[in-house]
C-alpha cells in the first residue's frame, strides 16, 4: 500500500517514457508523423545509425568520456573526502562550497567553465603569464582537448557529491581505530590503504555505479560548452541522440541512439541493484 | 539622402522580391493536419507570441510591437522567450497536445519543419484578403504543399564589417575582392590584430556562415561538387593556419564573434545587419560595412524570422490582426531597421527614410542585389533542410577546428548530402 505512490510515480515518469522510447526507436518517426501513427520499422534506425558512421565513433567517445568522469570523480572525490574528514570551520566552509557547486545548474556551471577555458579565460591567462605556455591551450576547440575538457568539467560537477558520500562513510569509522593505528606507527598512507579504503568499499561500489551512470548521461555540459564540436569531436551517444531527434527531427533515429545509451545505463542499474542487495544482506 | 542609395535599396528590395520562392519548397508529404484557425475558440484578448530573441535590441523590437499593438487595440500581447534550440521541439510537442502560441516568430528556414509538424495554421485565406499583399516579394512568403504558412516582416543577411581605425593604421581600404581581404587580414595580423571573426558552430548557424565562402568556390546544392566544397573549406582553413581567424570560432554562435569584433582588436567580422544596434552601443571605434568580397558564383542567404499563426491559437483572428498591425504594417516595418537594422520586406517601406538614410544598410542592400540567395536553397526538399544544414555545419566546424582535412570533410559531406537531397 505504501509502495503505491512510488510505483505510480515510477510508472508515469520512468517506465512510460522508456516504453515510448523503445517504441520510437523501432519506428519511423519524424516531425510530420510525431503526432500520428508510427510505422514499425524494426531495427532499421539502429542500422541507419551505424551505416552513417556516426554511432560507432559516438560509442567510443562515450566510453572515453565515462572513463575520465569516473576515474576523476572517484579518485578526487575520495581524496577530498579524506582531506575534509576532520570537523572544523574550514572543512564546514569547504563542504558548504561543494554543496553549492553540486547544486549549480549544469548550464550555469558549463557556461562558467566555457568562460574559464577560452583563449582569454583565467586558466589560459595564468598559463601564458607564468610562461608555462607560449600559446593558449585549445581546451574547447581542438578535437582531442575538447573531449577531455568537457569530461573534466563533468567530473568536476560530480566530485562534490562523491566527496560528501565518501566523507559520510569515513565518518562512521571509529576514531579509536585511527588512534590504535597511530600507536602502532602506521603512516597516513597506511591508514588510508588499510583502514579507510576497506571501510568505504561497499560505498565505493554503489558510488562507482552512480558515477558511471552519470557519465553515460553526458549531455548538458557538451550542449553548453562545445555543441558536439569541433565538427563531431564531442558527439557522445546522448548528444548524438539529441542532434538526431531535436535538430534533424528524425525522432526514430534519435530514439534508437538514445536506446543504446539506455542499454549501457540499464546494465549498470542491474549491477547497482545487485550490489545494494548484497550490501543489505551483509549488513 | 543619397539618390543612388535610395534606388539601390529599392532595387535590393525588388531583388528580394524577384528571387525564387524562398524556403519551404513546393512539395512536402504529409502535411501537418493543421486547418485554418484550427483549435480556435473563444478569444481571451491576449496574443501570446513565442520568440527566441535574447539580444537586447531584438527584444526591444518585440517590446515595441507589443506596445504598438496594445495602444491601437483593446488587447494584450504576451511575448514569451523560448531558447532557439528548444523552439521547434516545444512547438511540435505543444501542437501534439492541441495547444501552442497564437503567433510564432521563428527561423524562416525552418518553416517546412513547423508546417509538417502541424504547428502553423495556413494563412491563405487571410493573405488573399490582405490589401497590401502585393507589397511582399515571393522570397519572404513561406509555403509548403502550395499552402502559405508564414510571412517575413524583414530580411536579414551577412556582410563584411570592418574596423576603420585598424584599416587606417595598416593603410588599406575596405576590401572588394578576396585577394584584398586576405592581404588586409595579413597586414592586420602583422600589426598585432586579429583578421576576421565568424561562427564555426557545428549546426545551422555554421552552414549559414559557410555558404558565402563555399558558394564563392563554386559549390551549390544542385551540383554538389565535392572539389568546389573542398576548395571553399581549404581557403577558410588557410585563414586559421595563417593566424587570421582563431580556431576558437568553432565554439562561437553568431553573437560572440561580433562581440569580439566590437571589442576593437579584430579587423573584420562576417556578420549580419541585425548587429547594427549592437555596434552602435558597444563599438568604441569607427566602423563600416561592405558586401562580402565574393566572386561570380558567391551567394549570401536572405534570412530572417518568419511570422505565422499557431495551429492551435486561442484567437486566430486577433493573431492575424497582430501580424497586420506590426510585422506587415508600414509603421511596424519601419521599427525593424531603426531598432535592429533589418531590411523591411515591404517594397514601399524599403524606400522609407529610416532605411535609405542609414549608411550601414546600403552595403546589405547591395548584397541583396548582387549575391542574394533564397534560404534555404529551393533544391533542398523541405524534410531534408535540417539534415543538410547540420551536415554542412558540422563539416565547416570540423575544418575550422582541424578535426578533418578540408577535402576529406568535403567528400564526406557531399556523400551525405547526396542521400539527403537525392
Amino acid at each position: 500500500m505504501f509502495l503505491l505512490p512510488a510505483a505510480l510515480f515510477l510508472g508515469l515518469f520512468s517506465l512510460f517514457p522508456l516504453v515510448q522510447l523503445v517504441r520510437m526507436a523501432v519506428s519511423d518517426v519524424t516531425a510530420a508523423t510525431l503526432n500520428a501513427d508510427w510505422l514499425f520499422t524494426g531495427l532499421d534506425n539502429i542500422r541507419r545509425g551505424f551505416e552513417t558512421g556516426q554511432t560507432g565513433p559516438a560509442i567510443s567517445r562515450t566510453l572515453v568520456f565515462v572513463v575520465v568522469v569516473t576515474v576523476l570523480g572517484m579518485l578526487v572525490g575520495f581524496g577530498a573526502a579524506i582531506a575534509l574528514r576532520t570537523t572544523g570551520r574550514w572543512s564546514a566552509w569547504l563542504l558548504a562550497l561543494m554543496v553549492f557547486v553540486w547544486a549549480l545548474p549544469p548550464v550555469v556551471n558549463g557556461s562558467v567553465w566555457k568562460f574559464l577555458l577560452n583563449d582569454a579565460g583565467l586558466i589560459n591567462t595564468v598559463l601564458l603569464s607564468t610562461g608555462l605556455r607560449d600559446t593558449p591551450v585549445p581546451f574547447l576547440y581542438d578535437q582531442h582537448w575538447a573531449l577531455f575538457s568537457v569530461a573534466f568539467v563533468n567530473a568536476f560537477a560530480v566530485i562534490p557529491f562523491n566527496t560528501l558520500v565518501f566523507r559520510a562513510a569515513l565518518m562512521t569509522i571509529d576514531p579509536e581505530v585511527f588512534e590504535a593505528a597511530q600507536l602502532d606507527g602506521a603512516s597516513k598512507w597506511q591508514q588510508i590503504r588499510h583502514i579507510m579504503v576497506p571501510s568505504v568499499r561497499p560505498t565505493t561500489l554503489v558510488l562507482l555505479i552512480l558515477t558511471l551512470v552519470y557519465g553515460f548521461r553526458s549531455f548538458d555540459f557538451i550542449y553548453v560548452m562545445t555543441y558536439g564540436g569541433p565538427g563531431t569531436a564531442t558527439n557522445t551517444l546522448p548528444f548524438l541522440g539529441y542532434l538526431q531527434a531535436f535538430v534533424r527531427y528524425d525522432y526514430g533515429l534519435g530514439a534508437a541512439t538514445s536506446a543504446l545509451a539506455v542499454v549501457g545505463v540499464l546494465v549498470l542499474a542491474v549491477v547497482y541493484a545487485r550490489s545494494i542487495k548484497r550490501e543489505e544482506a551483509d549488513g | 539622402m543619397n539618390a543612388r542609395r535610395t534606388s539601390l535599396i529599392a532595387l535590393a528590395a525588388a531583388g528580394a522580391l524577384g528571387l525564387a520562392a524562398c524556403s519551404g519548397g513546393t512539395s512536402a508529404g504529409g502535411g501537418g493536419g493543421a486547418t485554418s484557425g484550427g483549435g480556435g475558440g473563444e478569444g481571451d484578448g491576449v496574443v501570446t507570441v513565442w520568440h527566441y530573441f535574447s539580444d537586447p535590441n531584438q527584444v526591444a523590437l518585440m517590446d515595441a510591437y507589443k506596445e504598438k499593438f496594445e495602444s491601437e487595440n483593446d488587447a494584450t500581447v504576451e511575448n514569451v522567450y523560448v531558447p532557439y534550440d528548444q523552439m521547434n521541439s516545444k512547438l511540435v510537442s505543444a501542437a501534439g497536445a492541441g495547444t501552442g502560441p497564437d503567433v510564432v516568430v521563428f527561423n524562416g528556414a525552418e518553416a517546412a519543419t513547423l508546417a509538417l509538424g502541424g504547428v502553423l495554421a495556413p494563412l491563405d485565406e487571410q493573405w488573399a484578403e490582405f490589401a497590401d499583399a502585393d507589397q511582399f516579394p515571393d522570397s519572404v512568403l513561406h509555403s509548403v504543399d502550395d499552402q502559405l504558412y508564414a510571412v517575413q516582416g524583414y530580411v536579414n543577411l551577412l556582410g563584411l564589417w570592418y574596423n576603420q581605425d585598424i584599416l587606417d593604421e595598416i593603410g588599406v581600404e575596405p576590401p572588394t575582392t578576396m585577394d584584398e581581404l586576405e592581404d588586409a587580414m595579413a597586414a592586420a595580423k602583422d600589426a598585432g590584430y586579429g583578421g576576421i571573426t565568424l561562427s564555426g558552430l557545428p549546426q545551422s548557424q555554421g552552414e549559414w556562415q559557410a555558404y558565402p565562402w563555399i558558394s564563392d568556390a563554386g559549390f551549390d546544392y544542385e551540383n554538389l561538387d565535392a572539389d568546389a566544397l573542398g576548395a571553399g573549406f581549404e581557403r577558410v582553413r588557410g585563414w586559421v593556419d595563417n593566424g587570421w581567424l582563431t580556431q576558437e570560432a568553432v565554439t562561437w554562435d553568431q553573437t560572440v564573434p561580433f562581440q569580439q569584433f566590437a571589442a576593437g582588436n579584430v579587423a573584420f567580422a562576417q556578420n549580419g545587419n541585425w548587429q547594427i544596434g549592437t555596434a552602435e552601443s558597444d563599438a568604441d571605434f569607427a566602423y563600416g560595412v561592405v558586401p562580402l568580397p565574393l566572386g561570380d558564383t558567391g551567394q549570401v542567404y536572405l534570412g530572417g524570422e518568419g511570422q505565422g499563426i499557431g495551429a492551435h491559437a486561442d484567437d486566430p483572428e486577433l493573431a492575424w490582426e497582430y501580424l497586420q498591425g506590426t510585422y506587415l504594417d508600414v509603421e511596424g516595418q519601419e521599427l525593424a531597421p531603426d531598432l535592429v537594422g533589418s531590411i523591411p520586406s515591404r517594397a514601399d517601406t524599403a524606400e522609407a527614410d529610416v532605411v535609405t538614410g542609414n549608411e550601414l544598410l546600403d552595403p546589405f542592400a547591395q548584397t541583396i542585389a548582387d549575391f542574394g540567395a533564397s534560404y534555404p536553397d529551393p533544391v533542398i526538399p523541405p524534410a531534408a533542410v535540417a539534415d543538410v544544414q547540420l551536415t554542412v555545419g558540422q563539416a565547416w566546424s570540423a575544418v575550422i577546428g582541424g578535426q578533418k582535412d578540408p577535402q576529406a570533410a568535403a567528400d564526406e559531406a557531399v556523400a551525405a548530402l547526396q542521400s539527403q537531397i537525392g
